[in-house]
């Protein structure tokens, strides 16, 4: 069932409109990954829902009530910044303490509490630290536990794994989404990077252009993207685009990119003169062999990676697409020799004139 | 408490404010009083002349002076202390033992009222018995004549001005060198960026609203001096050094000319008023540029 | 290369200090000498660095009594000095009271006609005392106020309060927002996260400014020359009491000066710690 529900929400700074016509629904204990490229307004998202600032227009629900009119401490919503806002005053223990001590609760309780959700982050040993004493991810983490330590109905967390090293940021997200569980918090967690969305999220919601283009599951976002921003920000090397042209007969639909041709039975393309093919990198496959329906390409640039090689590769009539193999896969690769690509048709997205997708 | 939003702002502003618009009254009345002929000497005589007090003291030449004198004073009074109060600054901003001690210590000048630390000036440098002109004789330099020569009177009151003052704008600078956020000079640091870049990219205009604001208040000050050049020099030799408000004193408590002390110092107001208008500005340009860096 | 520069920086830094030194502590130096001098001592032509000190100044400042030539004269300088203190001090209590709540919200808040009441206040500065002192004495006068604490006190914010809410305001906005969200988010009221969080990181800027506010005040001779009669007079006008037709006693008013400093000095020492930090390191991520 919905709990936190947006309804409408506009807000815009002088010229800049960052939400047009917003409305999303969150289900109760639900973990709900918000994503989008910097400016976007995720950020101006968490502040509306925390009640630090007011939206334009429309309203924002919890739990069927309506919380506009409610100052931020009076909303069960609890929030971790991206900068922490730890108070540089007080040590950690006590950052932590401040919304318990908010609610009146014993100090027997309070060092209880404070001391679970340490252990929970691994910072119960640098509780009497200063916050300039700390590292960035003791930072982060305070940050977080401060939000937790109350089991909030909701919690907002602004990309908290930023900031934090590497072995850290994948324990994390694997024992964030646990902890979470535990209290059956409901959960809109920001960040920037997709691999992150798809790892945490049961839902994600990529905003950009000032409302969410897609809120789906991520891998469904991932095959099947609403539009081509959101396909460019989901993946990494980004989506190939190009432009093709369509000719139609009856369902039959015939598709020229470049030196690509394909042919499709979806009605939905019939009227489509002019649109984009998307194909994503790692479904395109690289051979050194003419296979049938093999297109040849001229190899422009490689670039080796942890786990994967990026190919740039160019058509005979100079358009080029980025194609990536595995490690396995670049070994069998020889780069002396011709390039071919193949792909497989159902990997395939179009999108129209307006940049969404076709279904 | 439930207090409408938008009016929670005045609440917090409305009484410093409503304390101090007493003031209107007095203020207005002396306005009124400029616009009359005034004078304590001829009593009867009191009454309506409307701007001929205006007219008169702008077309006498002992005001421009007046004019000139002021700005000057104020002039070299605000921009030497601003220089001078930075360098201690910036000089005093690491803290070691004897920097906090010295910090302490430049208050001194400070906390003695400007009329009694100009008298006390004025002893130092008395040319009989003047400590300052001793230490001067011994490297040489005979009969300066401070106070008591029209080429060097500014220069004394000046000094004097610095010597009471540069504390006041030494206070804010270093409070404000401590308040600045680490982050971007640590920036700096990793990119290797050189001394004196790093100062005048980075610190000075972060300081430059709190440069702003100690200049404010000084130039405000400067320009209403009286304390320190009615002790030294009364205003002369001659005009020498008249400035504002030590004019007003005489032509009240001398010459009991009401009407015309009061209409010098209507017009006093209105340059203090146009000048704290351009600064005001200038602070809301450089607040919203440095929330960029910061 | 890098040395000679190292070096040059320390000579120029000695001499700076040394310049600093000399031309603001030296006086002070030698007013403190002064003060334990007889006139005769410091009317001298050359200036002596050994002489044998007297107390006579402080003892007669102390006890009330002072020698003139023309006789023995009545003064009452402790009572100006603690005259000065109940000025000063509610001066700045008040100013503090009214001055930092207005600071914050102009600091945080864009409200219609917001910089016009800042602007007001700061405006009450460019009238010059000379402008309303002869207005003021009279309504003062006429209202009974003359020669009351309160009246003083209440024309000293003209002085004080324009200053602290200037200073203070800077110093509130660079108070890191975030931090004081994140503080109404844990459920505290807006009261206990202006107290507790806002005031404490904008200390330094309240400290500093709450100091300078107190020597103003101390300070101010104008006001309390004319709207003041003898028993609330400051030590400002008490200190220039003593000259006489005859003679100025220095080594008099150097001892006035030292003991009116001692307040000042001693708030100046407690307060030092606070201007001290820059609470905002580390805290925040910029």
């Amino acid at each position: 069932m919905s709990y936190l529900e947006i309804k409408n929400i506009n807000k815009r700074f002088k010229d800049d409109i960052v939400f047009d016509d917003v409305s999303l629904s969150v289900n109760k204990g639900e973990f709900f990954v918000v994503f989008g490229p910097s400016g976007s307004g995720k950020t101006v998202l968490l502040r509306l829902l925390s009640g630090i600032m007011s939206q334009d227009s429309g309203q924002i629900f919890m739990d069927g009530v309506c919380i506009d009119d409610l100052d931020p401490n009076e909303r069960d919503i609890s929030m971790a910044f991206q900068n922490f806002a730890l108070y540089p005053h007080m040590d950690a223990f006590e950052n932590i303490a401040s919304p318990l001590i908010a609610q009146k609760t014993s100090p027997d309780e309070i060092k209880k509490r404070v001391q679970e959700v340490a252990e929970l982050l691994k910072i119960d040993h640098v509780l009497s630290h200063k916050p300039k004493e700390l590292s960035n991810g003791q930072k982060q983490r305070t940050s977080l536990a401060r939000s937790l330590v109350v089991r909030p109905s909701v919690v907002l967390l602004d990309d908290p794994l930023r900031n934090v090293d590497a072995k850290i940021r994948y324990e994390m997200r694997l024992e964030l989404p646990k902890v979470l569980k535990e209290f059956n918090t409901t959960v809109i967690y920001v960040t920037q990077d997709y691999k992150e969305a798809m790892a945490l999220g049961e839902r994600v919601g990529v905003l950009a252009n000032s409302n969410f283009t897609d809120v789906d599951h991520p891998t469904h976002v991932y095959k099947k993207p609403n539009n081509i921003t959101s396909a460019k920000l989901f993946g990494d090397p980004t989506i190939n685009v190009l432009n093709a042209s369509n000719i139609s007969s009856g369902d039959l639909s015939t598709i020229t990119a470049s030196k690509i041709t394909i042919e499709s039975n979806n009605p939905n393309l019939k009227n489509q003169r002019d649109l984009f093919l998307g194909i994503r990198p790692e479904d395109i496959q690289i051979s050194n062999q003419a296979h049938e329906g093999a297109i040849k390409v001229e190899l422009r640039a490689k670039t080796p990676l942890n786990l994967r090689t990026v190919y740039l590769l160019r058509f005979e009539d100079g358009v080029e697409v980025l194609a990536s193999a595995s490690e396995e896969e670049s070994l069998l690769i020889d780069d002396q020799k011709d390039f071919y690509i193949r792909f497989d048709n159902s990997n395939l997205n179009f999108f129209d004139q307006s940049e969404s997708l076709i279904q | 408490m439930k207090i409408n939003k938008k009016l929670f702002p005045y609440v917090l502003t409305l009484p410093a404010l409503l304390v101090c618009v007493g003031i209107l009254i007095p203020f207005f009345t002396a306005v009124y009083y400029s616009l009359q002929r005034y004078n304590l000497k001829m009593p009867h005589m009191k009454g309506f002349i409307w701007f001929d007090n205006y007219v008169r003291i702008f077309t006498d030449a002992s005001f421009w002076n007046t004019i000139q004198v002021s700005l000057t004073y104020t002039f070299f009074t605000v921009i030497l202390e601003l220089l001078l109060g930075l360098g201690i600054a910036l000089l005093l901003a690491k803290r070691t033992w004897y920097n906090n001690i010295l910090g302490v210590l430049l208050i001194l000048p400070l906390m003695i009222a400007p009329a009694v630390a100009s008298l006390m000036w004025k002893l130092m440098v008395n040319p009989n018995f003047g400590v300052v002109n001793y230490f001067l004789s011994l490297i040489g330099i005979y009969d300066f004549k401070w106070a008591s020569d029209p080429s060097t009177v500014m220069f004394t009151l000046v000094m004097v001005d610095m010597w009471v003052f540069t504390p006041f704008i030494m206070i804010l600078l270093l409070a404000g060198l401590r308040a600045l956020p680490k982050q971007p000079f640590e920036a700096a640091e990793l990119d290797g960026v050189p001394g004196y870049y790093k100062f005048f990219r980075i610190t000075l205009p972060m300081l430059f609203p709190y440069i702003l604001t100690a200049s404010l208040f000084r130039m405000l000050e400067s320009i209403q001096q009286f304390d320190i050049i009615y002790a030294l020099s009364q205003g002369g030799p001659g005009e020498s050094s008249m400035v504002f408000q030590v004019s007003a004193y005489l032509t009240t408590f001398q010459y009991t000319n009401i009407g015309k002390a009061a209409a010098m110092m209507v017009v006093l107001w209105a340059i203090a008023y146009f000048l704290c208008h351009v600064f005001v500005k200038q602070w809301h340009k450089l607040r919203e540029k440095t929330k960029g860096i910061a | 290369m890098i040395s000679s520069s190292n070096t040059l920086t320390k000579i120029f830094k000695f001499l700076a200090y040394f310049f600093i030194i000399m031309f603001f502590l030296f006086p002070i130096l030698w007013i403190f000498m002064m003060s334990f001098m007889t006139n005769d001592e410091i009317l001298r032509k050359v200036p002596t660095i050994i002489f044998s000190p007297t107390f006579e100044n402080y003892i007669a400042l102390l006890k009330g009594k002072i020698n003139t030539p023309a006789g023995v004269m009545d003064v009452f300088y402790m009572q100006n000095i603690l005259n000065s203190f109940i000025l000063s001090s509610c001066s700045v209590l008040l100013t503090l009271i009214l001055g930092i709540p207005a600071a914050y919200a102009f600091a945080r808040y864009k409200f219609k006609g917001g910089e016009d009441i800042a602007f007001t206040i700061l405006s009450f500065k460019f009238a010059p005392a000379l402008l309303i002192i002869i207005p003021l004495n009279l309504y003062f006068t006429k209202l009974g106020l003359y020669d009351s604490y309160f009246a003083l006190v209440w024309v000293y914010q003209l002085i004080t309060l324009p200053l602290l809410l200037w200073i203070v305001r800077g110093y509130f906005e660079d108070v890191s927002e975030d931090i004081e969200h994140a503080y109404r988010l844990d459920g505290h009221s807006w009261f206990k996260s202006f107290w507790k969080i806002s005031i404490p990181l904008a200390r330094p800027g309240i400290a500093a400014s709450s100091l300078i506010c107190f020597i103003f005040a101390w300070n101010n001779f104008v006001f309390a020359l004319i709207l003041g009669s003898s028993s609330i007079q400051p030590v400002t006008v008490g200190a220039l009491s003593f000259i006489t037709a005859s003679a100025i006693p220095y080594g008099l008013i150097a001892a006035g000066i030292v003991l009116s400093v001692i307040p000042t000095l001693t708030l100046a020492l407690i307060i030092q710690k606070y201007l001290v930090e820059g609470l905002s390191l580390g805290a925040v991520k910029g």
